[in-house]
């Protein structure tokens, strides 16, 4: 197991969840899909910093862990008022951002 | 000497333009007229002050200088807000604030029950401001100040009336012609800035006169320059055309402005640069060339006039190219003389032509008026004293100051050159006699006269002894150490060929000047004021002559087509053209494709959640692919 194996599978879960973010209408599967994302990331700062023997790495992950926690709260409040104010979490059917 | 004293000059004026500016609307006519008149006197009364000291000084210590700030300052160049009364600006303001307080009294009544009373009061002690401020000016910056002062009192008071289309036509026209004369003048002084780091006159002086090791074509140039302002500003052909058609300001504006102090500006100048026309003949003989021209021109077209004012403006002209003759003959103060001269008679015709003008309801034209001898017996009386002296009949001033400069042309050029001089000095004999026929003959008018108030007569009185014994500067006669030369400190140019035979000649010579033009202004008079005029049968035998000679030989015409139209047809093309096609088109156009973008780009706004994040993380590809690239990393 070489740092390559890591970092790919870390490219690989982050390619994931973009492509998941792109072709899923579904708003929970977004959030999901965002969660995706933000674990490849940890994963890849996890293995720098194990093989770079550093603890920086570490530290960003909990920062990371704590800005995942806040987003998957806000989220999840942003889709119950979404659903409430369009009866629906169809994310292709809501064009609001458009001015 | 007091130098410390020398503000209290201007201030004067500047204090009754502030006081009468900013409150004076709340004054009657006569409060108003009283502070411009006394702040006028008060200033005469300090220079009367200096000048008697001036007299009683010794020759050299005759300078009185003060230097109130310095105004810019880069390294060798110094530009001071300084003072400087020496014997030639001493005359200079004599002469401005002398005729200028009379011309006050005079205008205190003339004016009156005028809309603009209050505003006609603030220009006329706004100009005496400017005007002292040229003459006491102590470099070239600071004149110029003073220069363009004038030059914009000029162009308000010409335009006075400003509801009359022609006098402001007549106003925009001074100033355009005016502007042409100022060109040479920054030019001039900008070019002596850069070669001699000076805009001192006495520091110039004495540079120029060391070893400063410029060429004299440089030299020449400066002169030339400046004398192209003097032209401007001092109505020399081709530059006069603005003068006749300044006539349309009211009469004390053409005596005091138009007449004896502004136009004069030009003469003062070219005095004040004295050591540079010194180090320059040819500059010299354009001078005197373009003087003679002038004041031959304009004697000419004068002749032709119909309008009384129009004959005393050309007459001016005329008159200020005599000086300008002997400024070019190195006669400084024979040119200066004549200025003073000058200054007093026409102040005294224009405000006799204002009185007569005043008489006869507003009537200008020469034809309608006649045999108003006796019906105002006391203006007819000073204004034929103005005549005389004009004309230069012995004993009135004007004999012996044009007699001096026809001299000097005499022995500066030659006959050539004197000969056509005199005939100018005839030539204004005749036209003199043609005003005769105001005053004699038969009476061409029927209703009302308005006899002239006291205020207007006395000024008129006062003007007319100066014209009388303002020729008792000029002597002793047939010597260049007059009085006024001695005064003035010019040097006397020496007399280098026989001077005996030479000084017997110039004897003879003012004698037979003075009894020809005698001779010329009687037959004139005779002529003119015969019950038949044999004169306008003259000009009816002759319509194509007069007609060139009442239009100026057609130099309006000539200007009209050869500057005035062109310059508007460009004017046209570049509104029609250039500005509403080319600017309008470029300013329009970025509007156009600022909103053509817009709408282009408002497409990727499409409100989808993923089209905003695929941007981002192609943007966050792109910028970092391309920060990789640069790195070398791939």
């Amino acid at each position: 197991m070489t740092l390559y194996h890591f970092v790919g599978l870390g490219m690989a879960l982050f390619a994931i969840g973009a492509a998941g973010f792109f072709i899923r209408n579904n708003a929970v599967v977004l959030l999901l899909c965002i969660e995706i994302m933000l674990n490849a990331v940890n994963l890849i700062f996890a293995s720098f910093a194990r093989f770079l023997y550093g603890t920086e790495g570490q530290i960003f992950i909990f920062i990371i862990m704590m800005i995942a926690a806040a987003e998957a709260a806000v989220g999840l409040g942003i889709i119950i008022a979404l659903y409430r104010s369009h009866k629906t979490l169809d994310m292709s059917l809501i064009k609001d951002l458009k001015g | 000497m007091t130098s410390e004293y020398l503000w209290l000059l201007l201030a004067f004026p500047a204090l009754g333009v502030l006081v009468n500016g900013l409150v004076g609307s709340r004054f009657r006519e006569t409060t108003v007229a009283a502070i411009a008149v006394s702040s006028v006197g008060l200033s005469l009364a300090v220079a009367l002050g200096f000048f008697w000291k001036m007299t009683t000084a010794a020759p050299v210590a005759r300078i009185v200088a003060t230097t109130l700030y310095t105004w810019l300052s880069d390294g060798a160049l110094q530009i001071r807000v300084g003072l400087l009364l020496d014997p030639l600006a001493m005359v200079m303001v004599l002469v401005v604030l002398g005729i200028g307080f009379l011309i006050h009294i005079y205008s205190a009544s003339y004016m009156k029950g005028d809309e603009g009373y209050r505003r006609f009061f603030v220009y006329l002690n706004l100009f005496i401001f400017f005007m002292l401020l040229l003459v006491l000016a102590d470099n070239l910056v600071l004149t110029f100040v003073g220069w363009e002062g004038v030059g914009l009192c000029s162009y308000l008071l010409i335009g006075f009336w400003h509801q009359k289309k022609s006098a402001c036509d007549a106003g925009r026209k001074a100033f355009i012609v005016n502007r042409i004369g100022d060109f040479g003048f920054i030019l001039g002084m900008l070019l002596i800035i850069v070669v001699f780091q000076t805009v001192d006159y006495r520091e110039l002086a004495t540079i120029v006169k060391g070893s400063h090791g410029v060429s004299p074509g440089i030299i020449a140039l400066m002169a030339l320059l400046l004398f192209m302002g003097a032209m401007g500003k001092s109505a020399q052909f081709p530059l006069h055309v603005w003068l006749p058609d300044a006539m349309e300001g009211p009469t004390p504006v053409s005596a005091l402005i138009h007449a004896a102090t502004m136009v004069n500006a030009g003469v003062y100048l070219m005095c004040r640069v004295s050591p540079l026309l010194g180090q320059s003949p040819e500059v010299i003989l354009v001078i005197s060339a373009v003087g003679l021209t002038t004041a031959v021109y304009a004697a000419l077209s004068a002749l032709g006039q119909t309008d009384i004012k129009r004959v005393l403006a050309y007459s001016t002209v005329s008159q200020i190219g005599f000086m300008f003759v002997a400024v070019g003959s190195g006669m400084y103060a024979a040119g200066i003389f004549h200025l003073v001269t000058h200054g007093i008679f026409k102040g005294l015709l224009f405000l006799g032509a204002g009185a007569v003008i005043h008489a006869m309801n507003g009537e200008q034209e020469i034809s309608r008026m006649g045999g108003l001898f006796l019906e105002i017996p006391a203006t007819a009386v000073a204004f034929i004293a103005g005549l005389l002296a004009l004309a230069g009949v012995f004993p009135m001033a004007g004999f012996f100051s044009k007699d001096a400069i026809l001299w000097g042309s005499f022995e500066h050029f030659g006959m050539t050159f004197w000969l056509v001089a005199f005939a100018g000095a005839l030539l204004t004999a005749l036209y003199c006699g043609k005003l005769f026929g105001v005053f004699f003959g038969p009476k061409k008018y029927d209703g009302h006269l308005h006899l002239p108030s006291r205020l207007m007569v006395w000024p008129l009185a006062i003007l007319a002894a100066g014209a009388l014994t303002a020729g008792l500067l000029g002597f002793p006669m047939f010597t260049k150490d007059t009085v006024f030369a001695r005064f003035l400190g010019f040097p006397a140019t020496a007399l280098t060929a026989d001077a005996g035979a030479l000084h017997n000649l110039e004897i003879i010579m003012t004698v037979l000047q003075g009894v020809a033009i005698l001779a010329i202004l009687t037959a004139a008079v005779y002529m003119f004021t015969k019950k038949k005029d044999r004169m306008a049968a003259l000009g009816d035998a002759f319509p194509r002559t007069a007609a060139l000679l009442a239009g100026g030989f057609g130099l309006d015409r000539i200007n009209d087509v050869l500057l005035v139209r062109p310059v508007k047809i460009l004017a046209r093309f570049n509104a029609r053209i250039i500005d509403s096609r080319i600017i309008d088109g470029a300013v329009n156009g970025a509007g156009y494709l600022t909103m053509f973008a817009g709408r282009l780009l408002a497409g990727l706004q499409t409100g989808q959640l993923r089209h905003y994040a695929f941007s981002v993380i192609a943007g966050t590809f792109l910028v970092l692919g391309t920060a990789l690239y640069f790195a070398g990393l791939f």
